[in-house]
C-alpha cells in the first residue's frame, strides 16, 4: 500500500497521518456543557449591554456637571471604552439568533435594576462628585465584573468562547475603570466627613443592587451577597 | 438627571471665571461703522473691567482699554508684535476652554438624545474620549508656553451657540460650527509654530486637527441622516448652523477675507465633508463684520478715551 495523502473509499485506504483528538495539542481540558444555554446567554447579553449603555449616558450627562477637570477627562476615557462594550455585546447578540437587528438591543433584568440604575443616575449637582462616582466605581462596576467573571467560569468554554473573548476584554478595561475611579475617589474623600459620604452612598446603592439581584436579576455570587 | 442644561450650570473649579457671553454675540453683529463699534464697547466696558479684574487678561485691558479684544482677536498672530505673549496665552487658554465645552457638548448629546441611533452615540463617545485628550493637551501646552488654567476668564459663548435642543443642530452647532472654527483655529496655531520653530506645539496641535476633522465629518454624516426626508427640518437645520458660523466669525476675524486674523482652512474643511457651496457661504457669511480698518480704528479710540480717563481719575484722586 503507498502512503496516501488523502483518504479513499476503502478501509484500507487512510492516509499516514497520526491520529490525535481535537483537544491535544496543545492540551486543553475544557468540557463541552455549560450552566447558560443559548437564549439564556442572550438574555444575559442583553442585560449586560443595558448596563454598559445606561453607564455610558449617565457618565455623559455628567460631565457638564462634574467640576473637578481630571475627572471630565477622565470620564471621556471611559465613556468610550464603556460604549466600545455596549457595542461588542450588541454585535454579539446576533450571533444568538437574536436577529440582525439587534444590535442594540439592551434588557434590563427587572425594574427594580432599571430603578437602581436610575439611582445610581440620580446625582446631578455639581457638588456631588463623590456620590456621582461612588455609585459607579465602588459598586456597579465591580459588581458588573463580578458577574461577567462568574459567566466566563461558568459559561460552555468552547459553545460560548465567543461570548468569553468579549468579556475578558472588557473585564480587562473595567480593573483600570474602577483603580482610576478609586484613586480619584480616595483623592476627593479626604476628610473623615467624605469619607463617610462615600460609604452612605454606596451601601444605599448596594442595597438596591442586592434588592433588584443584580445586572442579570439572581444573585449569582453564591455567597449570598453583590461584591 | 434633566436633559438639556443652559450654558451657567457647566461646571467648573475654582481657578474658573466666566466673561459674559455678550461680548461674543455682540461682536458677531457689529456694522461697518468706527462710531457704532466705539458706542457698543464703551457701553460694555464696565462688564468687561470687571469680568478681568484679577486675571492675566487685565493688563491688556490697562494697556488698551475696554476694546483690547478687538486688538486680540482682529490681529494675526505674530511672535514679534507688541504683547506677543498675552496674546498668544490669550488664545490659547481660549482654546482649551472650547475643548472643554466641546467635550460637554458630546457627552451631553449622549444623554440629550437617548433615543438617538446607537452609532450616533458611539461616534459621540469617541468624541468624548478625543476631547478630554485635547483638553489634557491644551493644558500641556498652556504650561508649555508659561500660562495656566484660568488664568483668563472663559466664555461659555460656544456651548451657548452651539447646544441645541434639537439634535440635527446640536452635530450642526457643535460638529460642524464648532469643530469647524477648531479647524480654522488650528491650521492657524500650525503655521505659528512652523515660524516659531515650535516643534511640540506643531506636533501636537496637528494631531488635534486630524481628530477635528474626524468630528466634523460625524456631523455632515449626522446632519444628513436626522433630517432625511425632512426638507423643512434641514433647512431650519442649515440656518441654525449660518447663525453659528455667523457668531463663531468674530466679527470677520475668522473669514476669507484678506485682512483676517484666522483664515478659513479650507483644505481641512474639504476634507470634513464641506462642500465647496458651503464654504463659499461661509466665507460671504464670516466677511460680513466690520472690516479689519473700522476695527483698529475703534480700538484706537476706545484706548485713548480709557487712558485720558483713567489720568483723569488719577488727577482727581490727586487732588
Amino acid at each position: 500500500m503507498s502512503e496516501r495523502m488523502y483518504p479513499g473509499l476503502q478501509a484500507d485506504e487512510r492516509t499516514v497521518f497520526a491520529p490525535y483528538s481535537a483537544f491535544e495539542i496543545p492540551a486543553d481540558l475544557r468540557e463541552l456543557h455549560g450552566r447558560y444555554d443559548v437564549e439564556a446567554t442572550a438574555l444575559r447579553v442583553r442585560n449586560f449591554r443595558y448596563a454598559e449603555e445606561w453607564i455610558m449616558m449617565m457618565m455623559g450627562g455628567w460631565i457638564a456637571t462634574i467640576p473637578e477637570l481630571p475627572v471630565k477627562t477622565g470620564l471621556g476615557k471611559v465613556i468610550w471604552e464603556t460604549a466600545q462594550a455596549a457595542d461588542e455585546f450588541g454585535k454579539r447578540l446576533p450571533e444568538l439568533r437574536c436577529g440582525r437587528k439587534a444590535l442594540d438591543a439592551s434588557e434590563a433584568s427587572n425594574t427594580a435594576f432599571s430603578d437602581f440604575i436610575q439611582a445610581v443616575a440620580e446625582p446631578e449637582s455639581p457638588p456631588l462628585t463623590i456620590e456621582k462616582l461612588t455609585g459607579v466605581f465602588d459598586v456597579l462596576i465591580p459588581h458588573l465584573v463580578e458577574i461577567y467573571e462568574l459567566h466566563n467560569r461558568e459559561t460552555d468554554a468552547i459553545c460560548d468562547a465567543p461570548t468569553i473573548e468579549i468579556l475578558e476584554d472588557i473585564i480587562r478595561r473595567k480593573h483600570n475603570h474602577i483603580q482610576w475611579g478609586q484613586d480619584v475617589l480616595d483623592a476627593l474623600c479626604e476628610t473623615d466627613e467624605l469619607k463617610q459620604r462615600r460609604r452612605d452612598r454606596a451601601d444605599h446603592i448596594r442595597s438596591l443592587l442586592t434588592a433588584s439581584g443584580g445586572v442579570t436579576g439572581v444573585l449569582e455570587t453564591g455567597q449570598g451577597s453583590i461584591n | 438627571m434633566k436633559r438639556f442644561i443652559p450654558h451657567e450650570e457647566l461646571a467648573r473649579d475654582s481657578r474658573f471665571v466666566r466673561q459674559d457671553p455678550a461680548q461674543a454675540t455682540v461682536l458677531s453683529t457689529l456694522p461697518d461703522d468706527v462710531d457704532t463699534v466705539v458706542n457698543v464697547f464703551q457701553q460694555f466696558a464696565p462688564m468687561i473691567e470687571a469680568g478681568v479684574q484679577g486675571t492675566s487678561a487685565q493688563p491688556l485691558f490697562e494697556e488698551l482699554g475696554p476694546g483690547f479684544m478687538l486688538t486680540i482677536i482682529n490681529e494675526p498672530l505674530d511672535a514679534d508684535g507688541p504683547a506677543a505673549l498675552p496674546r498668544l496665552l490669550l488664545r490659547m487658554h481660549g482654546i482649551f476652554v472650547g475643548e472643554l465645552q466641546a467635550l460637554e457638548g458630546a457627552a451631553r448629546s449622549i444623554w440629550d438624545f437617548p433615543d438617538a441611533p446607537w452609532e450616533f452615540k458611539m461616534n459621540m463617545a469617541r468624541q468624548c474620549w478625543d476631547e478630554a485628550r485635547h483638553i489634557q493637551i491644551f493644558e500641556k501646552l498652556l504650561i508649555h508656553l508659561g500660562g495656566h488654567v484660568g488664568m483668563f476668564p472663559e466664555s461659555t459663548f460656544l456651548f451657548e451657540a452651539a447646544c441645541s435642543d434639537d439634535p440635527a443642530m446640536r452635530v450642526a452647532g457643535v460638529n460642524r460650527g464648532l469643530e469647524g472654527l477648531a479647524c480654522d483655529v488650528f491650521r492657524d496655531m500650525i503655521r505659528y509654530a512652523e515660524k516659531t520653530n515650535d516643534d511640540v506645539m506643531k506636533q501636537a496641535v496637528d494631531y488635534v486637527l486630524a481628530d477635528e476633522i474626524t468630528h466634523v465629518r460625524f456631523g455632515s454624516e449626522w446632519v444628513r441622516e436626522f433630517t432625511k426626508g425632512d426638507p423643512e427640518h434641514l433647512k431650519r437645520t442649515q440656518d441654525f448652523r449660518r447663525e453659528v458660523d455667523k457668531r463663531f466669525s468674530f466679527g470677520g476675524a475668522r473669514s476669507d477675507r484678506e485682512d483676517a486674523a484666522i483664515p478659513i482652512a479650507r483644505e481641512d474643511r474639504i476634507e470634513a465633508g464641506f462642500t465647496e457651496d458651503e464654504l463659499d457661504e461661509l466665507a460671504q457669511i464670516s466677511g460680513e463684520g466690520p472690516s479689519k480698518d473700522t476695527l483698529t480704528a475703534a480700538a484706537e479710540i476706545l484706548r485713548d478715551r480709557y487712558k485720558a480717563e483713567s489720568a483723569a481719575r488719577e488727577n482727581g484722586a490727586a487732588s
